[in-house]
């Protein structure tokens, strides 16, 4: 427990040092600014006048439900926005420690090459895990404190951005251990979530496509590749409490890929030469 | 189980093969050697021998093709046998975000000291490799010299049985070599065990007691220091000869070992090179050259490493 500690805690200080730690909070704060700043604006007004809600006995319902809607699509706002950050953050954090000169020595310590990748991801973890519970939390506390709505589902936001970003921190790790480029580790994930979006897709694309072939690779694509979008849909819709939001289908999946590759990273890393 | 060698190698081999072209570098090939405990030992040769790759297998850091490791009789491979271990790699890359302090208790931390003994022990070896007064700034600020004495108090915090050290002293002043080395010369009373592997002859030939010499990833020479400097000594470079014969001349040589023509044997009279030359021609080996040998390090190296120019 002391070197994985270890291995947090150096995580935590360069993430601090490369200034990574601080640009994310920083984003994170100036976020949190617009929201309060945008907030300023007088929201049930607002609602009532843009909707046209009548003072009737079904008002409070109909501005309780315009809140709802509104904190749904703040949260994909948030899961979208700091995930996204977040793999920008951590892109160097991997192919860092791998520098010659850097590597032979930690692994010159009695210490496990698995101990010494997950001990970084770990910490990556924390520190994306930390922001998030900042960002989140604080929208939370400004549009409970406007609205005097506080819903706490708005705070699924936290763990499914954290789930999804763990799943592609492991994308993150693999091309770090195989071709320690900081902009490959970037550009993997953010093209696999993209493509993931895209694949999400496929009850519409399904009518399109003419061949069977084709419909069943899309399919198999689909169900290999992480659920970013539904991942998202389905906490959307849970904010929103409807009760068709399929939560299993995704978590499942995105958690095979996600464990796939950091199993891959972790077989390559214990066998490559430094 | 515990052995008298802190450091045993069998048949150590490394080959690096292309992914694409298939070719291959053998970068470490047959090596077998024994580093007794509580010995300074000094791994010598020219650059590309093989002498990094060699150290890096001992601790796991290279994967060997064939053969086997062991530090004080445990399994290189198992993170266990690397406990005992100090190591201050060539070319090191510290982590610049840290202070002085902060990267002894990190590596500290990774070799298993406790934080209680990591803040006792600290300021203890900053102060022993004259460091006390930069415990607190970002080692981006030291100078090379500065991270050299860092790194090995770095490996000797928690508190090795033997340490592995990869130039030592480079980018080092005379001032600085000379206080890196008292700071050895401290150690082996310890029984510590100290290999080196350098590039300066001289480094080696004043500090340590055995010396191996890696030519072409193979052992060419290897003995205690006292026996190969033997004033006006032989060179026996032999083909053919049989295993068999080979027991006995290893007892009467200086040193032994096999070499891509056969074997190279040093001796340290004339009595004792006739004997042997009579034994290789009796068993049916065939002698290839008889050098007369010198005192320094610097000439058996050049022999060694570079026999045409020798002979």
């Amino acid at each position: 427990m002391m070197i994985l500690g270890a291995l947090v805690a150096d995580t935590f200080q360069e993430a601090r040092a490369r200034w990574l730690f601080w640009g994310l909070f920083a984003l994170s704060t100036l976020l949190i600014l617009i929201f309060l700043f945008v907030l300023q604006v007088d929201l049930t007004a607002g609602a009532i006048s843009f909707l046209g809600i009548q003072a009737t006995a079904r008002r409070i319902y109909s501005i309780q439900k315009f809140v709802n809607v509104s904190y749904s699509w703040v949260s994909i706002a948030l899961y979208v926005w700091g995930t996204f950050l977040a793999v920008f953050a951590s892109s160097g954090l991997i192919p860092s420690v791998l520098e010659a000169g850097r590597i032979s020595l930690l692994l010159s310590k009695p210490l496990s090459r698995t101990t010494l990748l997950m001990g970084r991801y770990v910490g990556n973890l924390l520190v994306v895990t930390l922001n998030h519970v900042y960002l989140v939390f604080s929208v939370w506390i400004i549009l409970g404190w406007k609205t005097d709505i506080w819903e706490p589902r708005f705070l699924l936001a936290i763990p499914v951005s954290v789930f999804l970003f763990a799943v592609l921190l492991a994308v993150v790790v693999l091309v770090g251990v195989i071709w320690e480029s900081a902009a490959l580790s970037v550009m993997a994930p953010v093209g696999l979530a993209l493509i993931s979006v895209l694949l999400a897709q496929h009850q519409f694309v399904i009518r399109l496509l003419s061949s069977d072939w084709s419909r069943q690779l899309w399919m198999f694509f689909y169900w290999i590749f992480p659920k970013v979008f539904d991942l998202g849909n389905a906490m959307r819709q849970t904010i929103l409490f409807d009760r068709s939001a399929d939560w299993s289908t995704p978590i499942w999946t995105s958690t095979a890929f996600g464990l796939v590759a950091l199993l891959s990273a972790l077989n390559i890393f214990r066998k490559r030469d430094f | 189980m515990v052995s008298d060698f802190a450091i045993e190698t069998f048949g150590l081999e490394k080959i690096y093969r292309s992914q694409w072209s298939g070719r291959e570098i053998r970068a470490v090939s047959n090596l077998s050697l024994r580093v007794p405990a509580g010995a300074k030992y000094g791994l010598l040769g020219p650059n590309g021998a093989g002498k990094t790759t060699f150290v890096k297998m001992l601790l796991s850091a290279v994967r060997a093709t064939s053969g086997s490791a062991a530090l004080f009789g445990k399994d290189a491979h198992h993170p266990e046998a690397r406990r005992p271990v100090g190591y201050l790699p060539e070319n090191h890359r510290f982590p610049t975000y840290l202070t002085g302090y902060g990267m002894l208790d990190f590596y500290g931390a990774l070799s298993g000291v406790e934080a209680r003994d990591r803040k006792k022990r600290i300021p203890e070896f900053l102060n022993l490799v004259g460091l006390n007064k930069w415990g607190d700034v970002r080692i981006k600020k030291y100078s090379k010299g500065m991270l050299q004495r860092l790194g090995l108090a770095q490996a000797l915090l928690h508190r090795p049985k033997l340490l592995i050290l990869d130039e030592p002293t480079d980018g080092v002043d005379p001032v600085g070599r000379r206080e890196i080395r008292d700071i050895l010369n401290g150690l082996t009373g310890k029984g510590v065990t100290i290999f080196i592997n350098s590039h300066l002859l001289s480094e080696v030939e004043s500090f340590c007691d055995y010396v191996a010499i890696l030519r072409s990833g193979q052992l060419a020479l290897e003995g205690k220091i006292s026996d190969l400097l033997v004033g006006r000594g032989y060179r026996i470079v032999a083909a053919d000869v049989p295993e068999e014969a080979l027991a006995e001349i290893r007892r009467l040589a200086a040193s032994a070992v096999r070499t891509p023509e056969g074997i190279a044997v040093q001796l340290a009279t004339r009595e004792a090179a006739n004997t042997v030359i009579d034994k290789i021609r009796a068993a049916g080996g065939a002698i290839e050259s008889v050098v007369a040998s010198t005192s320094s390090l610097e000439d058996l190296f050049i022999a060694a490493t570079q026999p045409e120019k020798a002979a």
